[in-house]
């Protein structure tokens, strides 16, 4: 059946392809249509991405007309300045919160929603999404209203236990998993949503043979469901990490602005700071390059997994 | 019958997790409409007392709310209609047309998705500056409209058309022009609705370019708006910052009623190679 279909194809191809190709116009039709979308990536997207890398070898205020060449000393200050290092041990930290709230919770409640609850699939899938609908602005104040030590509601219930919600913008560490807590409510129903479609996709009938071996569920799902849906879940979590590390960037300008003492800050905040507070342009593009660098790799190991099933799946 | 009592267990953990998502946003709205004293004073009471719309009128006064509401209006429905245009265009060359290194080309436009906003965010300022743009609504719509999420979406709804539906057109004489208006884009429309309700609603919300490029309060958008209401010292008037935020979820939350089966479909979808 396949192979039918291909013979056809080719055969197709063969016939208007000559007939196509003849006219000047018809070869360069495709690229008309790719047009649009090239001209905005180039722009906004492939020169960018060298500018950048050019510039991180310049010291530059963005204003002045001339910038003074130095070099890899921006990047050896990535890794040496007391503070980038703060801030790339603060995005490790960020990595290791993300991931633990916004790809293995929704994964655990993804696999009970599948497997645990008959019906009712649909309305848990429509409610858990809807804050994915609303800006991170709006999460931040609610957080903000929520968690204020002196006239939030929780401050308010907490004190008839004698208890108190702590300045938690005074200290980097509490700052930062609060900033994770705002995008976990916006990305949870999301990354819910994705990984559960993975698991709808695990073939039924291995499922029921195993239940009727009398294998316990758990069992089932930690050594066939969780192999099967690697690809998805590695899928998401790429997606948290990468994602993840530029939506916290919405909640830290509205919140802490990196503070206190960059304690708040990771290496995409850092890169805004420098480029656009501090008009450390060379600073600013080092990081940024490094950054890219980072998501490549991650891309790269996208890649690796999940068309590599793909590949397997054909 | 265990099943069913086990079941239920699991029912009430996901109900709280409802809740922990939901109650932040109805307390929301319902501060909303109580005074800063009365927000106070009944902060758990989620049915208003008194509703008033005081915070609403006092809104209107501080800053020009129609004004902010039309430059977000606007600001998402260029970008909606220029990722959606620019998408379908370059997935109907990726799927109907043969030409060299397309594979190539393919991945390194997906490739895009994975870059970080701040490895082009000084060009791209540089850029929207030079060009005059910044304070401008252009300015802001035209670094967003590069993402080619649209492209990837829309080369994976096309790939379901069945090939011999294009081909035995294209053999017939049809030029590509009409095969793409009259065949596609009829064939896409539940694609195109989800796509760009999803690219309307990321683009309503968005806060890192707006930051970047608006600096004239005229200028602003709504996530701009609200930011300038929340105060890092503690001093935030939280009704009145709520107003603004219950107005600003309105717009996603009525296309989200009206496309929601489109729109997790798409999601889904988006998961899934």
């Amino acid at each position: 059946m396949l192979n039918n279909n291909s013979q056809i194809e080719e055969e197709i191809n063969s016939r208007s392809g000559p007939r196509e190709s003849r006219k000047p116009r018809g070869r360069l039709l495709p690229f008309l249509y790719l047009l649009p979308s090239a001209l905005l990536l180039f722009v906004f997207m492939i020169v960018p991405i060298g500018y950048t890398f050019y510039l991180s070898f310049f010291n530059w205020n963005l204003i002045a007309p001339t910038k003074e060449f130095v070099g890899l000393q921006n990047y050896i200050n990535v890794f040496t300045d007391p503070t980038n290092q703060k801030v790339i041990l603060n995005t490790l930290v960020y990595i290791i919160l993300l991931v633990a709230l916004n790809f293995i919770l929704p994964y655990f409640i993804s696999l009970i929603v599948n497997f645990f609850i008959g019906k009712m699939k649909g309305p848990y899938k429509i409610l858990f999404f809807i804050p994915s609908l609303f800006s991170l602005v709006v999460g931040a104040m609610l957080f903000s209203w929520i968690l204020n030590p002196v006239s939030g509601p929780l401050a308010l219930f907490l004190r008839d236990f004698g208890l108190k919600v702590p300045q938690w913008t005074n200290s980097g560490a509490m700052a930062i998993v609060v900033i994770c807590l705002i995008t976990n409510w916006k990305v949870f129903g999301y990354n819910f949503i994705l990984l559960l479609t993975g698991l709808g996709a695990v073939p039924k009938n291995i499922l029921d043979a195993a239940a009727l071996d009398g294998i316990p569920k758990w069992r089932v799902i930690w050594n066939i469901v969780l192999p099967l849906n690697k690809g998805v879940a590695i899928y998401v979590l790429i997606l948290t990490i990468v994602e993840g590390l530029q939506y916290v960037f919405t909640p830290i300008n509205v919140i802490t602005q990196g503070g206190p003492y960059y304690g708040s800050s990771n290496l995409l905040y850092h890169t805004y700071l420098n480029a656009f507070v501090l008009y450390k342009t060379g600073n600013a593009s080092a990081l940024a390059t490094v950054t890219f660098v980072i998501f490549l790799i991650l891309l790269f190991v996208e890649i690796k997994f999940v068309e590599g099933r793909k590949q397997n799946a054909d | 019958m265990l099943t069913e009592k086990r079941n239920l267990g699991w029912h009430v953990l996901l109900i709280l997790i409802i809740l922990a998502i939901m109650l932040p946003v109805l307390f929301m709205i319902s501060n909303s409409f109580k005074t800063l004293q009365e927000s106070y004073h009944s902060i758990l009471q989620l049915i208003p007392a008194k509703p008033t719309l005081t915070n609403y009128v006092t809104l209107n006064k501080q800053i020009n709310l129609f004004r902010m509401v039309a430059n977000t209006f606007l600001m998402a429905m260029i970008v909606t209609l220029g990722k959606v245009l620019t998408g379908l265009l370059a997935a109907y060359a990726f799927q109907n047309f043969h030409f060299k290194g397309k594979r190539v080309v393919y991945f390194i436009f997906v490739a895009t998705i994975f870059v970080p906003f701040t490895t082009v965010m000084i060009p791209n300022y540089l850029v929207i500056a030079k060009m005059n743009l910044l304070n401008n609504v252009i300015g802001v719509a035209l670094p967003q409209m590069c993402d080619a999420t649209g492209i990837m979406l829309f080369v994976k709804a096309m790939e379901k058309i069945p090939t011999s539906l294009v081909e035995s057109a294209k053999i017939d004489g049809i030029p590509n022009r009409k095969i793409f208006m009259n065949l596609i884009v009829p064939l896409l429309k539940p694609n195109i609705i989800s796509v760009g309700a999803i690219f309307f609603i990321n683009s309503w919300n968005e806060y890192v370019w707006p930051t970047l490029v608006l600096k004239d309060k005229n200028s602003f958008t709504l996530p701009l708006a609200l930011q300038n209401y929340i105060s890092s010292e503690g001093g935030t008037n939280f009704p009145l910052a709520m107003a603004l935020a219950v107005i600003m979820i309105v717009p996603p939350l009525l296309i989200y009623m009206v496309f929601q089966k489109y729109i997790l479909n798409s999601i889904s979808s988006s998961g899934l190679k």
